[in-house]
């Protein structure tokens, strides 16, 4: 099938019946970024063969698929991946343990935002790589000091916005649960956490982003395992297709997991649909 | 006995910024009858919604008291601030929550049984006409629809006394009669004892049977007109002679006080 831009609308009109008709399933919206994709695999695919650049520096399209498909006979890839994946989930869930109830009591307590503000927000801004020398010193060069770099990274967005989202509550509606008798757990539960729920979800797609940065460099850095580990051991032997299914797999994850959020915020917060 | 009782009531406040104590309402006495409606008017600042916000317990007094059926209010959630329920102004709806689940929300915080609050809400909401529209949520639905999700909010909890802070206050001209004329219609079935605020002179005159004037710096009750038009009201009543010589005399009331109010605009 060829592809152009005027294509849908001509499929559309030709339809002959509702059985036979021949119908682009997506959007023009849609068919417009698949359409750049794929320009930019064919040039990728060309340049290179055309001798206008070195394959060795850049690769090609078939010889990352072809790298893919031989690593995904590969064990060891797999076992990389683990490594990651692992670093990734528990500093991330440790993270999202501390750093709601840390961005609760933020938002709540004026008094703990006057003294735990500062630094904070110092950190926040500070990415948590800068750390990485000295977290490799007291953790050591496998996983926990990768854990510890997830968990700063993905600690500092979700609370901040936790923090946000409940300074943010509205006080109409906090006085309205009041005159319903609504005590201070009952705001909390009913008012405050509800209305808070986006902001901390925002949260939450930043750290995802944050936290596979901070795995994948950290493993870059200095480690015996994980996908940034890899990455390094094909930079270094020049191997250009394994690195990039490398990278590709990292940001497949990362996407993967800032749209299953994203959803997830879209669902939470139908109810802002018109601000 | 009257039914919310005011003695010397005195709510003061500070300012935001400096930090110092002003007086929003100055030794306020009032008793509003059981079974009766009274609005409340006055000038923005005259503390007229601080008056409401006291018989709901929101504000603590600096001194005096308010009574709701002999019992002191002395805070939200005690016995007597529980005979109450009030009706917000817009966006006081839990705009996660559906019109249902907004209209359960002041059952549940009442601590209703858990089995018929449903069943309770619905019927409440079909009672403010809004039947058809229990599964939205407020975003999508038009401000008198809001305002009617509030009234069933409050009416479903069946509070012996009403308090209405400016409930039609962000919405047009027609919507405005149409509301006034269905909180009429819903109140003239039990009759329940209704303090209502507001700044529009019509609107107190046509609903209330006492209207009540507060001036402003500190706030204060300038004075109380009796409505004796005969119930039930319908618009009609607008055009009538009684209701023109009740309107002037409120213009009358307040004059002072909107003339202090220009002079306040122009100067800022």
């Amino acid at each position: 099938m060829s592809l152009s831009l005027d294509k849908p609308e001509r499929l559309l009109r030709r339809g002959a019946g509702p059985g036979a008709r021949l119908r682009w399933p997506f959007r023009r919206s849609t068919t417009i970024s698949l359409l750049s994709v794929l320009v930019f695999l064919a040039l990728w695919q060309m340049v290179p063969a055309l001798g206008l650049m070195n394959v060795r520096y850049t690769s090609q399209p078939s010889e990352v698929a072809t790298a893919f498909v031989e690593m995904l006979g590969e064990a060891p890839f797999y076992g990389h991946a683990w490594v990651s994946l692992r670093e990734f989930v528990l500093g991330f869930a440790l993270a999202l343990a501390l750093a709601v109830p840390c961005g609760v009591a933020l938002g709540t307590s004026r008094y703990v935002r006057l003294v735990v503000d500062p630094p904070l927000m110092a950190l926040y801004i500070a990415p948590p790589l800068v750390l990485l020398p000295i977290l490799t010193i007291w953790l050591g060069i496998d996983m926990a000091s990768k854990v510890a770099v997830v968990f700063l990274g993905a600690f500092f967005p979700v609370a901040v916005n936790t923090a946000a989202g409940m300074r943010e509550a509205d006080p109409r509606l906090v006085r309205a649960a009041r005159s319903f008798g609504a005590g201070r757990l009952a705001v909390f539960s009913r008012v405050l956490v509800p209305g808070a729920l986006p902001s901390i979800l925002m949260g939450v797609r930043l750290a995802v982003g944050r936290g596979v940065l901070s795995v994948v460099v950290a493993e870059l850095f200095v480690a015996r395992a994980g996908i940034g580990h890899l990455l390094h051991v094909y930079g270094s032997a020049l191997r250009m297709d394994r690195l990039l299914v490398c990278a590709l797999v990292v940001s497949a994850f990362g996407y993967g997991l800032t749209q299953v959020v994203r959803r997830l915020e879209e669902r939470v917060a139908i109810w802002r649909a018109d601000s | 006995m009257s039914h919310i009782e005011y003695r010397h009531l005195s709510v003061t406040y500070r300012r935001p910024k400096t930090d110092e104590a002003f007086l929003a309402i100055d030794r306020i006495s009032l008793a509003v009858e059981r079974g009766s409606f009274v609005a409340v008017v006055g000038s923005s600042g005259c503390g007229k919604s601080t008056l409401l916000l006291a018989a709901a317990g929101l504000v603590a007094p600096a001194s005096g008291s308010v009574a709701i059926g002999g019992a002191p209010v002395s805070g939200p959630g005690t016995e007597a601030a529980a005979r109450s329920a009030m009706v917000f102004q817009d966006a006081s709806l839990l705009p996660w929550r559906t019109v249902l689940g907004n209209v359960r929300f002041g059952l549940e915080m009442r601590r209703w049984s858990r089995d018929d609050l449903t069943e309770r809400a619905l019927r409440y909401i079909h009672m403010v006409g809004l039947a058809d529209f229990a599964d939205y949520h407020p975003h999508q639905l038009s401000g008198g629809m809001r305002q009617r999700v509030n009234i069933a909010r409050a009416l479903a909890v069946e509070p012996e006394v009403l308090l209405m802070d400016e409930p039609f206050g962000a919405l047009d001209a027609q919507t405005r009669e149409v509301m006034g004329n269905e909180l009429l219609r819903l109140w003239e079935r039990d009759r329940k004892t209704a303090l209502f605020v507001t700044h529009d002179i019509d609107e107190a005159i046509f609903l209330a049977d006492k209207v009540v004037v507060m001036g402003r710096d500190p706030g204060c009750i300038k004075d109380v007109l009796t409505v004796d038009l005969p119930r039930p009201r319908t618009p009609d009543v607008l055009d009538s002679a009684a209701f023109v010589a009740l309107r002037r005399r409120l213009r009358e009331s307040l004059a002072e006080d909107m003339a202090a109010l220009r002079l306040v605009t122009e100067v800022a």
